[in-house]
């Protein structure tokens, strides 16, 4: 089932286009977008996370139009969302600061300590959950990040770079935690570590110049790429194989 | 929403409001306990004139609050939510007024401890002046989370304190009409009763601007519209009406409280609190002038001397200034100051009225051997000079300083020169 339809997506700034002509069907599983600096994924993320609204172009979250207004507020009830660069309020703890999300998420108050207690376990974050924000590390932090995202279990999750500051043993348990929460949502998780994606995701997609290149299993990247393209895995041969021919059509 | 307002209470600027306005209120309090002490209507009048200092303070601490999610970088996480703005912008507004409230309640509430022990007068409208106050603390936060969300400046909630400050500053002491908008006067009017309409006025003023500040901040445009002509409509009588400045004594609060017994002593009921200290300065010198001719016999309480008061002017009477006569504790300040209203008594008049070769040093001679004996040898700008005239029998004494009066009274010169020599 597509809960999130993209459609004659453009968005600029000044005269450069960054998406354009840009559309995209996501269904219930966890998705990567990959893509390289400056390609417009967080650009894309922003406005699937209604942040930003694009010049043109039609974009529904879970049914609802985001150019409508309360269908605006509808579908945002039901996002999650954690932007590349995460700010925080020092001064709450954990606890405090996912609360505060949840509240600004419009939760039902009765539901909200038992949610927030959720979504910090499924975090690790359990241990820490009174701690002042200010006092945690950078992969606490990320993950105190991704614990206000899902806080109201979200059916449409936008994960930006989600996995910077993690360790490795925290990211193979983000991606159980990924793969968890794709069982009944969409997931979206923009990043750059072509290895989360193939370990994690479902599906993929690659955007280049701010079109999308590449939209499928991960299986079909990797067999995209051969031995001479560049990568030390099959699936960065795959992402390396799948821009380079984008760029030559495009020329 | 309380789950919101409990998390700033505790994580946002609000403890820090609660501390500095605390600091702020116990800081103004000390600096002029002769202004509230032992008063209500001096308590609610002085957060009034506070306001001066405490409003910039709110402005300062709202702004703070409100440019928060720019300094933190957390806007676009917000922006995502579905929450409308002005929730989270009220949230963080009143989180911030409370506690500023709170900490201005707790300075102002600990002097209403010390003003209760002695208090003598409870009536007037001191409650509303102080509750027009509130509502000055609260416009002001919200004008502080204006500039905090619309100004994207680290550096804007200082200078927005500042101006504050000057603002206030130039309109108390501007005696013009739209000065009258400003919550904060210069106190002044302990004995009066501020009009209804006044105090209603400015309370809808306030509430308006609160509102109107608030709409714009979240850029509610209507709300702001609405809110805006409702401060326009409070503010037009206000800024158009009558002066309160010379607003009506308070009949109840000028009622006089007399001594029982000896030479009589009466002060207003405001400050009857003080009656039993300055009848102990007061009554032994009117029992020294018991008798002489022209010399006053009681001593009044300036406050009822303007035109339409309950006491009409008159040669009998000294008036006892105690605006700034009392301490935080109720007592008297200072019991010097109370004395010169006696000095008054002794002429000085006369010697500043003359001038150039009328003058003559022994004048003032002659009044400071009169007040010197006035005061029983203790005037201490005129110590010892009534020494020879105190060797004289006490008959001799009295009838010096009846001839004194009546030397003074003409501002007869050689009278008053030989009365300087004579002892």
């Amino acid at each position: 089932m597509t809960t999130v339809s993209v459609a004659g997506l453009r968005v600029s700034y000044g005269n450069r286009a960054v998406l354009d002509d840009l559309a995209i069907e996501l269904g219930v599983g966890v998705h990567g977008l990959l893509g390289p600096n400056g390609a417009g994924k967080t650009t894309l993320m922003r406005v699937l996370a209604t942040v930003l609204r694009p010049d043109r172009g039609e974009v529904r979250l879970l049914g609802h139009r985001t150019d409508d207004r309360v269908g605006l507020r509808q579908a945002r009830r039901r996002l999650g969302y954690l932007p590349q660069a995460f700010g925080f309020y020092p001064r709450f703890t954990v606890r405090e600061f996912v609360e505060y999300f949840a509240w600004l998420r419009e939760m039902p108050a009765a539901r909200i300590p038992l949610a927030v207690d959720r979504a910090i376990e499924r975090v690790g974050l359990r241990d820490r959950a009174d701690d002042r924000m200010k006092h945690l590390s950078g992969g606490m932090l990320r993950r105190a990040g991704i614990a206000q995202a899902i806080v109201n279990a979200p059916r449409v999750l936008l994960l930006d770079e989600p996995t910077a500051g993690l360790d490795p043993e925290q990211r193979v348990e983000f991606r159980t935690l990924l793969r968890e929460l794709g069982r009944d949502a969409v997931v979206l998780v923009s990043t750059h570590l072509v290895e989360d994606v193939a370990a994690a995701c479902a599906r993929v997609s690659l955007v280049d110049d701010g079109r999308l290149v590449f939209a499928g299993h991960p299986e079909g990247l990797i067999a995209a790429g051969g031995d001479g393209d560049s990568g030390d895995s099959p699936i960065e041969r795959g992402y390396t194989a799948v821009l380079r021919g984008a760029r030559q059509v495009s020329r | 929403m309380r789950r919101a307002l409990w998390v700033e209470l505790r994580r946002g600027t609000a403890p820090y409001a609660a501390l500095a306005m605390f600091g702020a209120g116990v800081w103004v309090l000390a600096a002029h306990p002769d202004d509230w002490g032992g008063r209500w209507v001096g308590l609610a009048d002085y957060l009034r004139v506070s306001l001066l200092v405490l409003c910039p303070l709110m402005v300062c601490a709202g702004a703070w609050q409100a440019g928060r999610e720019r300094r933190r970088d957390i806007g676009e996480l917000i922006a995502a939510t579905p929450r409308p703005g002005w929730h989270s912008l009220v949230a963080a507004w009143l989180a911030v007024t409370l506690a500023g409230v709170a900490g201005t309640a707790v300075a102002f509430g600990g002097a209403a401890v010390l003003v209760a022990r002695v208090a003598t007068y409870a009536g007037g409208d001191w409650w509303q002046r102080a509750a027009v106050g509130v509502l000055a603390l609260a416009a002001a936060s919200a004008g502080g989370v204006l500039v905090g969300r619309r100004v994207p400046l680290r550096v804007a909630a200082p200078i927005a304190g500042l101006a504050t400050y000057l603002g206030l500053a130039i309109l108390t002491y501007w005696n013009a009409a739209p000065a009258r908008l400003s919550p904060a006067y210069d106190g002044r009017r302990m004995y009066s009763l501020v009009p209804e309409w006044v105090i209603e006025w400015q309370a809808t003023w306030l509430v308006a601007l609160t509102v109107l500040l608030l709409a714009v901040a979240v850029r509610r445009w209507r709300v702001a519209l609405l809110a805006g002509g409702v401060a326009v409509a409070a503010a037009v009588p206000i800024s158009t009406g009558p002066s309160w400045n010379r607003a009506p004594a308070d009949p109840a609060a000028v009622e006089l409280v007399c001594t029982s017994s000896g030479p009589e002593v009466c002060l207003t009921r405001v400050n009857a609190f003080l009656l039993g200290e300055v009848a102990a300065v007061a009554q032994p010198i009117l029992a020294r002038l018991d008798g002489i001719p022209g010399a006053p016999r009681r001593a009044v309480d300036h406050t009822v001397r303007p035109a339409g008061a309950s006491v009409a002017e008159d040669a009998d009477t000294v008036w006892l200034y105690l605006d700034f006569q009392a301490t935080a504790l109720g007592g008297l300040a200072n019991a010097e100051d109370l004395r010169t209203a006696f000095r008054q008594e002794t002429g000085w008049g006369c010697a500043y009225r003359l001038q150039g070769d009328e003058f003559d040093q022994r004048i003032h001679q002659a009044d400071n051997m009169a007040t010197d004996w006035l005061l029983d040898g203790s005037g201490f700008w005129a110590e010892g000079a009534s020494a020879g005239l105190r060797e004289l029998p006490p008959s001799a004494q009295r009838a010096w300083f009846a001839d004194y009066l009546d030397a003074v009274g003409r501002c007869d010169v050689p009278a008053l020169v030989r009365l300087a020599e004579q002892p």
